[in-house]
């Protein structure tokens, strides 16, 4: 006869093992380097610089991970963060909007591309990563439009996001809401049911069309937050083309792989957020080592490989394409 | 008052060319059990799929307590009144109990977009004590519980809110005999409060045990409906395939021996989870049939013959001592394979039947300079079709186009231009009707007689008795039993070695 | 005994295709229209976009045609192994770095023998590719995160390589560079393509593979191992190509390469490609969509159009062929 007190433990135990496991992580990726470069490196300030460039991916990823837990991926994002911080520099300075701008411009942008790529998704009934590359491309234009060719700079007086404790507030506030909607929405149940089984959740009256739409509405808004806090912290966006954004695709994937991994233990945003802080800790080491900045492209790609490799489990049979 | 709760009024529907619903109409009333049978492919799982929202009806009513009703999904037939418990699992993975319970109709616990995960964890839990469910708890995923106990969470879920009708899907045939019971409490329960049980099953005596009334189906049409009472096996079987199961349809012969010679053996076969020390030897001219519940394993047994099993130990080794153990091997050694699973694994569906029926004997197609010609293609393809008789408007058509009897026909049509000499067939006639059955039972008697071997997998009793030299029973993944051809064989001698 | 749960029965539920009682005439014929329009459309693209852009350059595009056509023997042969691994269903993003390292590999053995350098940008090429192969198919890893990943770290490796000065190949490259070696190297890929895909086994395994991975397993067909084996065979034709890519610049930079796997991919599509594979892929696929946006291409820069409202175009145009030669039955569940 269990109690409920029982199931209770048995799910803290879940989660405790999963907080075990990734501060396990932490240390280790912290101590290779700290050995190996201990003058340069892991000093308790440095570890919160770490963490403080970490938030910027962590924000972006807690909501992409609606995308991906649904099954859907999103070649975009890298744009997106472009396209939404240029526009919020834009409202800030060119329209004299101040900070209001700057966050409305780029929460709107963003969310406004997640809603584009949405609706074509479902409107176009193609895969979505075809889907939101052609869109990137699109993006990408738009960005080199609004920006004609000027790098878009930040003014001194409108980089409170770039430091504490206006970063930390900014990211505390957006894990905040996507915990809530994960966890006491309807969205977060649906997102779950939908990505668990998209025909199910279809004959259980679930609108999977209106839902994956949403999915990515609220992944671009995040992303339009992280765009705030990219801005604010390197005072500067350019305008690429040719896919170049792409390169910013790859550490909030990362982070939202670790997330999917450990929602097992029932602790998925936690784990993106310190999952981001380790693949910092790894690049800022390899930065202490010396590392030319090409080869951090090279770990980069190598550090996404690796986590995926990792957290996918194979089932034999299964037809992966 | 009226007795009646539902009016199926001339309701018809439809899957590209094949009927599967051919204007029904009957009444179902209040307060009783209703079942509703039929062979596979009979329409009655379309029936109910059409009240309950999974399908939409091509024509004809429903009418519930008077008033017409049509849901578009699962939820708004709920909001009706009318919900239904699945085959095959209906619970989904990553949600908790009490999420999987109220899914569709959150609305009472969110305010203002806020769900209420607390209240609504209390209440699932309630309800689950209600039902006597104490063991399952509200905030638990779901995927921490068994298929049988998620089955009991489905059972909450489709009856908490009194429903007018409840249609049970083929439920009991995956549960053990504690579920079954569960499932008759529940049922009885429905029944004293004036509600309404639709009840499908395969199991003739439950059927007759827990109904009040039978309506039979047969290859979309409506054949009868009569009291339980009134009724035994063989007057229902009767109605259901519409005449006496006589030897016309199945094998005549009786008394034949099977030759000696070894074609296949099978050693200590294990796959994890699955099948555990399966022996046995497949003989040449021999139809080798295996009957079982649906889990019981003997689904496995096809995929380790054909060397398609994961982790499989032990040995499947030919006469000329080959092992089989994959399956480009099992191929060129003669060995074909029809599965159960029809579209995923027996045919590509995306493609032509032409190059369906040619894919594995590309090699004895190809010429000197291993070029293929198209000519050639087509014609092996059109020869092989036209011998299994099968409808199509040529071998360019996507598979994707034919019936479900029409698309067994290619899947077979490949293995005739293979020219196999030992077929492992599962389920060879599911969701087919009386017809084409009747086909392919004819073309396995003749392979038989030419000498070929063939290992019939199935569900359905009454085709292995019919069909088989041998039949051996598994069951939870071993053999139980192994019984010789028998005209006096019928059903229960089977079922007992089953359960 | 364990249950095996699969996605596939619940669909059971649902019946395979439209719900609606269309008929099987109309359905047909709607087929019919579709392949149809998957057939005529790229080349009538084609032949529209090239008379259009001679007329608005008055007759400009015509007399830079040596110049064009030069530019497409890369995207030609490359796009000849992207081909067969998307006739699988599968992806590649990794295809310009491939064509960078092989590129670099050719210039360095260049130096020794041309031969040399010929062989190991092919080998150099097919290394890559394995490395993709190992980790979709052993690892089961989606082909496109598998190949953005390595597309990512070679393009890095490359950036490295070449980032004080381009690497240069010896002069002896430049004797090579003759329009109908180039011409000639092309077409044999092609030729040899063609002939194995539509008339040999092969092209008939790849199309079951990219229709229904399963069923053409439990059909006898080793699809683990091909899977495998065409990543290998897509870098290494790439290889190749990075040779011609070579003969013509004499160097690689650091941005060799660079935008090649999104060139192809636009080039299929344009061609009439349906985005997942399967059974209505047709070779010609390859060589109307790789001229089609060579000129495309080249028309409208010659009209003076900045990059940026290249890109724009490029990404509608893309969007719109995608959704239009999309093969929507065989996407049981489209993600």
């Amino acid at each position: 006869m269990a109690s409920s007190s029982e199931t209770m433990k048995k799910k803290l135990t879940g989660q405790a093992a999963g907080y075990l496991i990734l501060a396990l992580l932490v240390v280790a990726s912290w101590a290779v380097f700290k050995i190996l470069t201990p003058g340069n490196f892991g000093s308790p300030k440095n570890l919160v610089s770490y963490f403080e460039a970490s938030l910027l991916a962590a924000v972006g990823a807690v909501g992409f991970y609606f995308v991906m837990v649904m099954g859907m991926f999103d070649f975009s994002i890298g744009a997106n963060i472009m396209l939404s911080a240029i526009v919020g520099c834009v409202f800030a300075t060119r329209f004299s909007l101040g900070y209001f701008g700057l966050i409305a411009g780029a929460v709107l942008t963003g969310a406004l591309v997640g809603l584009l790529n949405g609706v074509f998704y479902v409107k176009l009934r193609i895969p979505s990563m075809i889907v939101t590359t052609g869109l990137a491309l699109i993006y990408e234009s738009a960005a080199n439009y609004i920006a004609g060719g000027v790098e878009q700079t930040l003014p001194s007086n409108l980089r409170a996001f770039g430091q504490m404790p206006g970063n930390l507030i900014l990211a505390v506030l957006a894990f905040a809401a996507a915990y809530l909607l994960l966890n006491y929405t309807r969205i977060g149940t649906y997102t779950y049911a939908i990505g668990s089984n998209e025909f199910v959740a279809k004959n259980m009256g679930i609108n999977v069309n209106k839902y994956k739409v949403l999915a990515f509405v609220i992944s671009g808004a995040f992303l339009g937050v992280m765009a705030v806090l990219t801005i604010s912290y390197g005072s500067s966006m350019v305008a690429v083309t040719g896919m170049a954004s792409m390169s910013r695709n790859f550490v909030p994937t990362m982070g939202c792989f670790f997330g999917m991994a450990f929602r097992k233990y029932g602790i998925p945003l936690p784990a993106i957020i310190i999952g981001e802080f380790v693949i910092n800790i790894i690049f800022f080491g390899f930065i202490a080592l010396g590392a030319p900045t090409a080869i951090q492209d090279v770990i980069t790609g190598l550090a996404l490989l690796l986590v995926v490799t990792l957290t996918t489990r194979i089932t034999k049979g299964e037809i992966v394409k | 008052m009226s007795e009646i709760r539902l009016q199926v009024k001339n309701v018809s529907k439809s899957f590209g060319i094949t009927k599967a619903l051919k204007n029904v109409s009957f009444n179902i009333n209040k307060g009783e059990v209703h079942a509703l049978i039929g062979e596979n492919g009979s329409g009655k799982s379309t029936l109910t799929n059409s009240l309950t929202g999974i399908y939409q009806k091509d024509s004809g009513t429903f009418i519930l307590d008077g008033e017409e009703v049509h849901a578009h999904n699962q939820v708004e037939a709920n909001n009706m009144g009318i919900s239904i418990i699945v085959q095959e699992l209906g619970t989904l993975d990553g949600l908790t109990v009490a999420e999987n319970i109220f899914l569709g109709h959150e609305e009472r616990f969110v305010r203002f977009g806020i769900k209420n995960t607390n209240a609504m964890n209390r209440e699932a839990n309630e309800l689950l004590k209600k039902y006597g469910f104490d063991r399952i708890k509200a905030n638990a995923m779901i995927e921490t519980y068994n298929f049988e106990d998620r089955k009991l969470v489905e059972i909450v879920k489709a009856t908490y809110f009194g429903p007018k009708i409840v249609v049970i899907d083929e439920t009991t045939t995956a549960l053990s005999q504690e579920g079954r019971e569960e499932l008759y409490k529940q049922m009885n329960r429905i029944r004293s409060e004036g509600n309404t049980v639709i009840f499908i099953s395969h199991d003739l005596p439950e059927i007759l045990r827990m109904s009040d009334t039978i309506t039979v189906l047969r290859d979309g049409d409506y054949i009868a409906t009569v009291k339980s009472a009134d009724m035994d096996e063989d007057s229902l079987k009767k109605l259901m395939v519409g005449r006496e199961v006589t030897g016309d349809y199945y094998r005549a012969d009786y008394g034949e021996p099977v030759s000696g010679e070894v074609v296949m053996s099978v050693k200590n076969v294990t796959v994890p989870g699955l099948i555990k020390n399966v022996n046995f030897d497949l003989h040449r001219g021999e139809i080798l049939g295996f009957g079982g519940l649906s889990e019981s394993g003997m689904h496995e047994i096809g995929k380790a013959c054909f060397g398609a099993s994961f982790d499989r130990e032990g040995t499947v080794t030919l006469a000329d001592g080959t092992a089989v153990n994959d399956i480009p091997t099992a191929i060129r050694h003669s060995i074909a394979y029809t599965s159960k699973d029809r579209d995923n694994e027996s045919i590509i569906l995306n493609q032509s039947i032409g190059d369906n029926i040619c894919l594995p004997s590309l090699g004895e197609l190809e010429n000197g300079m291993h070029m293929l010609s198209d000519k050639k293609l087509r014609e092996f393809a059109d020869k092989n079709a036209k011998i299994m008789s099968t409808k199509m408007n040529s071998v360019d058509q996507f598979v994707s186009d034919l019936s479900g009897g029409n698309k067994q026909k290619v899947v077979l049509a490949r293995w005739i231009g293979k020219d196999s000499d030992i077929l492992i067939l599962d389920s060879p006639t599911r969701g087919i009707d009386i017809g084409v059955k009747q086909d392919i039972y004819q073309l396995m008697d003749s392979m038989r007689r030419q000498g070929k071997s063939i290992i019939m997998i199935s569900e359905e009793l009454m085709e292995l008795i019919g069909m088989c030299d041998r039949i051996i029973i598994m069951k939870d993944g071993e053999i139980s039993n192994e019984l010789p051809r028998d005209p006096d064989m019928d059903e229960n001698s089977l079922i007992s070695s089953m359960v | 005994m364990a249950e095996n749960v699969n996605k596939k029965d619940l669909a059971k539920n649902v019946p395979e295709g439209n719900d609606k009682a269309a008929s099987k005439e109309e359905s047909l014929k709607k087929q019919q229209r579709a392949n149809l329009i998957r057939t005529l459309l790229p080349i009538i693209g084609l032949v529209a976009v090239a008379l259009i852009f001679n007329i608005l350059t008055k007759g400009g595009m015509w007399n830079s045609r040596n110049l064009i056509l030069n530019q497409v023997y890369v995207v030609l042969i490359s796009a000849t192994g992207v081909f067969f691994i998307m006739t699988m269903g599968g992806l590649d993003f990794s295809q310009g770095s491939i064509m960078g390292i092989a590129s670099i590999v050719v210039c360095i053995l260049s130096k020794t023998n041309i031969f040399l350098a010929v062989i190991g940008g092919i080998a150099a090429g097919a290394a890559i590719g394995a490395f993709n192969g190992f980790f979709y198919v052993n690892r089961k890893i989606k082909s496109f995160i598998v190949t953005i990943c390595t597309m990512f770290l070679f393009r890095g490796l490359i950036k490295y390589i070449a980032s004080n000065s381009p690497v240069a190949a010896s002069m002896e490259v430049f004797n090579y560079d003759l329009p109908a070696l180039k011409f000639g190297i092309t077409a044999a890929v092609l030729l040899i393509g063609f002939i194995a895909f539509r008339y040999t086994k092969f092209g008939m395994y790849l199309k079951a593979i990219g229709a229904g991975e399963k069923a053409a397993k439990f059909a006898g067909i080793r699809t683990d191992r091909m899977k495998f084996l065409i990543y290998v065979l897509a870098g290494a034709i790439t290889g190749l190509a990075a040779f011609i890519n070579i003969v013509k610049n004499g160097s690689a930079t650091a941005n060799v390469g660079n935008q090649l796997e999104t060139q192809i991919l636009i080039a299929l599509v344009l061609g009439g490609m349906p985005i997942s594979g399967g059974a209505k892929v047709r070779f010609e696929n390859i060589i109307v969509g790789a001229l089609l946006y060579t000129v495309l291409n080249n028309g409208l820069t010659m009209m003076g159009m900045t990059t940026q409202a290249m890109q724009l175009i490029q990404g509608v145009i893309f969007l719109i062929f995608v959704a239009v030669f999309a093969d929507r039955q065989s996407l049981q569940v489209i993600k």
